[in-house]
């Protein structure tokens, strides 16, 4: 009961301090915006039907995947820099406790950048934001989301252990969206890759959102999501486990 | 020594130790991702993305992306090595010291040029080797002129963000958006006659846009006496801009030494 | 049994030297320090910076690993048990950073009250006791990031006492306080013995370890080089005598004499604007004045004045040895 505690006000105390950032709230809305204006324009030449809500939502998720790789991946590393790391480690709970919350703060926050591509979309192109399966999409959303906030302790755990994370934070970006199919179909891209894809939780937590929007079986996705985040966790608790002990044996639990 | 040395002295050892100075992407480990790997990455999202929407072919993708990275390593470059001297506090002891200003910076862009066009040929070779670019190797000079054009220009630009970023609040947010309209407005990836009026209007006044279109023509097999009137827009906006961006230079800092703002942030 | 115990605690870096050729390099930060502190008492570690303070409190509180010795908390291993000692007490340490700046004091402290375990309607309660403990109610509710360093420092302590540890550990808390601050915190300091808690403090304030301590170890280059009462400590150089002399442009070679004229324990110089204060210590009741006067040719002489010593004479004679 109290874990379940400490997760919902860490939640709420991380929304809190994210969510009324102004930077925030931009970066979060622009990035996805624009691309979906890209990709509205692409789809809208390319004269593919039905695709204006798939770009929107592709749009979406694409800044739903920014915002955890670079939130969430970056939180831990934050927190040092705050100087609030050694107060998290001196803490009774286990690092991955104290963490989580922040991590799925993070990523529910991305849900802005979906918001913002499907009101855009709306507005300015039509787009029909007509819902397939409506209660479906309302519960793969806050699932997924779930799903990507534990994926994203795993890349604040791991990043946290890399001297130059930025640079591969960066990096990660583009790759992911396009492996993921988040806004085009994995048929454009070569058959050796699908091993790939199917290993990212965006990949499913995507297929779950579409299918819920547009029309596909949910369910597999979903499953596919929570297992993937559930693994997630565990690489996080040992990540964490071994970037603790590390720390406190050389001294950088409050560098800079 | 004489006046016109020095300048060229300050212009290019001045220029060279001060973007190391100020950039840790010498380091392999940095360079490698930021400079190379995002690039590669980015052309081939928008490649796909094109053939899935079945908008234009892959060429299209290719030459505005690869050149937009270049663009993009100029601006951002270039920005950088302007804002940072105030993030590191040395731009007091820079305007302390007697050296042109034009010099200064004008050399600080020829390494940020330099690494510009590193980026787009490699950006090139992406397109060759994994997305079937095959534009012919009689096209590779007229082309590599077209991009050293629009570096030009682009790092021009990125002179004038990096102008006002001496002085702007939450500027790194006005760059990056820089970045994404680029992407949209400048016929990277959407033709200009795919866009409302006003958007190309817009475009047309930005550096990069002419650049592509005499790049895609060129990459098509067009002489460089063909796109010639495209090629000196492209320099014409960016002569502007490099005259807009050292004006404001200037009267920032006749204004920061009257309001003694210069070490502020 | 001991609240905190220190056995040959000791603590090696290691890090490399050199630019083209990394040669690796360990420094000994803290070389075997041995200490203990019984329940109720404020126990100070007192030291130059650099000394191995920090260090110290770190190995004590489960940040960092010692590289040799133990220690125990409470009667907890703090490698083997940490998750024990993490439980049991609360760590303060000094400085700006170290809180949410974007959130509200009122935030801060529910949140780090979630983390230890203080839930539910007490949660309220204890929140309310610790703000008006160190003195914020009313301003719980602006944000950190407006807080001026004295207000941040006792967020800090309230902080570090939310969930009524046992043992509180301050790591130099009134470092760059205003000093009607510094006197309030200390106030607190005090106050927290006297609801029971044991408090181990690192300070180089001398005047704040000699205010408020039970026992005091002196911790210099990473050993401990005195340890005892206040009263004890200064008892070292008690029969001596410190002769303060005000100089102007003294040099090393008349330094040198002095140091070695027979008595003199310990000399030390401040510097004060264009003058500098040379101060003697020696053993015994011999006057020595003249004699040093001597040695001090060439330099212009101001004022000239003995006394007793204080703590402050006795820890220099400690850390200077």
């Amino acid at each position: 009961m109290t874990t379940l505690r400490l997760i919902r006000t860490g939640f709420v105390i991380n929304l809190k301090m994210v969510g009324t950032s102004s930077f925030f709230l931009l970066t979060s809305t622009v990035q996805p915006v624009i691309f979906a204006t890209i990709a509205f324009y692409m789809f809208r030449s390319g004269g593919r039907p039905g695709t204006l809500l798939y770009a929107a939502l592709g749009a979406g998720m694409m800044g739903i995947w920014s915002t955890t790789l670079f939130a969430s991946g970056g939180m831990i590393q934050w927190q040092r820099w705050q100087g609030t790391l050694e107060l998290g480690v001196a803490a009774p709970p286990p690092l991955t406790l104290v963490y989580l919350p922040w991590s799925l703060a993070n990523t529910f926050l991305g849900a802005y950048a979906l918001a913002a591509t499907l009101v855009w979309g709306r507005v300015l192109f039509g787009v029909p934001l007509h819902l397939a399966h409506p209660w479906l999409f309302a519960l793969a959303l806050p699932s997924a989301l779930l799903a990507l906030g534990l994926f994203g302790l795993l890349l604040g755990s791991s990043f946290i252990l890399y001297r130059h994370a930025n640079a591969l934070a960066n990096l990660l970006e583009y790759p992911v969206w396009i492996a993921s199919g988040l806004i085009f179909s994995l048929s454009v891209l070569p058959g050796w890759s699908r091993p790939i894809s199917w290993a990212l939780p965006p990949y499913w937590a995507a297929r779950a959102l579409r299918d819920a929007a547009i029309g596909g079986p949910v369910w597999g996705p979903l499953g596919m999501t929570f297992a993937l985040g559930a693994a997630s966790v565990v690489a996080a608790t040992l990540s964490l486990g071994w970037f603790e002990h590390r720390a406190r044996a050389r001294a950088t639990l409050s560098l800079t | 020594m004489s006046g016109l040395e020095r300048w060229f002295r300050v212009f290019l050892v001045g220029g060279v130790i001060a973007y190391r100075g100020l950039f840790n992407w010498i380091r392999p480990e940095i360079y490698i991702p930021t400079m190379l790997g995002s690039p590669l990455f980015q052309i081939v999202f928008f490649a796909k993305l094109g053939q899935y929407a079945g908008a234009e072919d892959t060429s299209f993708y290719v030459v505005g992306n690869a050149v937009q990275v270049c663009a993009m390593a100029s601006v951002y470059g270039m920005t950088m090595a302007i804002a940072n001297e105030r993030w590191f506090g040395t731009l007091g002891p820079l305007l302390a010291t007697p050296a042109n200003r034009a010099a200064v910076f004008l050399g600080r862009g020829i390494p940020v040029l330099a690494n510009g066009l590193i980026v787009s040929a490699f950006g090139f070779a992406v397109g060759v080797a994994v997305l079937g670019f095959r534009p012919g190797w009689a096209t590779v000079p007229p082309l590599a002129v077209v991009v050293v054009a629009t570096a030009c220009s682009c790092t021009a630009f990125g002179m004038l963000l990096g102008s006002i970023g001496l002085r702007a609040k939450d500027f790194w947010f006005a760059a990056n958006l820089t970045y994404f309209l680029m992407l949209l407005l400048c016929g990277v990836n959407v033709p200009l006659d795919v866009l409302p009026g006003w958007m190309s209007a817009i475009s047309r006044c930005l550096p990069l846009t002419h650049g592509i279109l005499a790049a895609r023509e060129v990459a098509a097999g067009a002489s460089l006496d063909s796109v010639g009137g495209l090629v000196w827009t492209e320099l014409g906006i960016g002569a502007c801009y490099a005259t807009a961006a050292y004006g404001l230079f200037r009267v920032l800092e006749r204004e920061s030494r009257r309001a003694a703002v210069l070490d502020s942030y | 049994m001991a609240v905190i115990e220190a056995i040959d605690l000791r603590r090696t870096y290691r890090t490399t030297t050199g630019v083209v050729r990394r040669r690796p390099l360990e420094v000994e930060a803290v070389k075997g320090v041995w200490f203990a502190v019984e329940r109720g008492e404020l126990f100070g570690l007192l030291g130059p910076n650099g000394a191995g303070k920090t260090t110290t409190i770190k190995m004590l509180i489960t940040l960092l690993l010692p590289t040799g010795g133990q220690a125990r908390v409470l009667g907890h291993d703090v490698v083997a048990e940490p998750r024990e000692v993490r439980r049991r007490i609360g760590y303060v340490f000094g400085g700006d950073r170290g809180l949410y700046e974007r959130l509200s004091a009122l935030d801060n402290l529910r949140y780090f009250a979630e983390l230890y375990g203080v839930s539910g309607r007490g949660q309220r309660r204890r929140v309310d006791e610790v703000l008006e403990l160190v003195g914020l109610k009313g301003r719980e509710r602006e944000r950190v990031e407006g807080y001026s360093r004295g207000m941040r420092q006792r967020l800090h302590i309230a902080r570090g006492i939310l969930h009524d540890p046992e043992v509180v550990f301050l790591d130099e808390p009134t470092i760059g306080v205003d000093p009607v601050g510094a006197r309030e915190l200390r106030a607190l300091m005090a106050n927290l013995i006297a609801t029971g808690k044991t408090v181990l403090l690192t300070t180089h304030y001398m005047f704040e370890a000699d205010e408020l301590c039970d026992r005091i170890a002196v911790i210099a280059s990473g050993e401990i080089v005195g340890q005892g009462t206040p009263a004890q400590l200064k008892a070292g150089v008690a029969d001596g005598r410190v002769t303060e002399i005000e100089v102007f442009g003294i040099g090393d070679a008349a330094l040198e004499r002095v140091r070695g004229v027979s008595g003199v324990t310990a000399v030390t110089v401040e510097d004060r604007d264009q003058r500098q204060l040379l101060v003697v210590q020696s053993a015994g009741d011999r006057e020595l004045t003249h004699e040093l006067l001597g040695h001090l040719d060439g330099a212009s002489v101001g004022r000239v004045a003995t006394r007793e010593p204080t703590l402050e004479d006795a820890y220099v004679a400690l850390v200077t040895r």
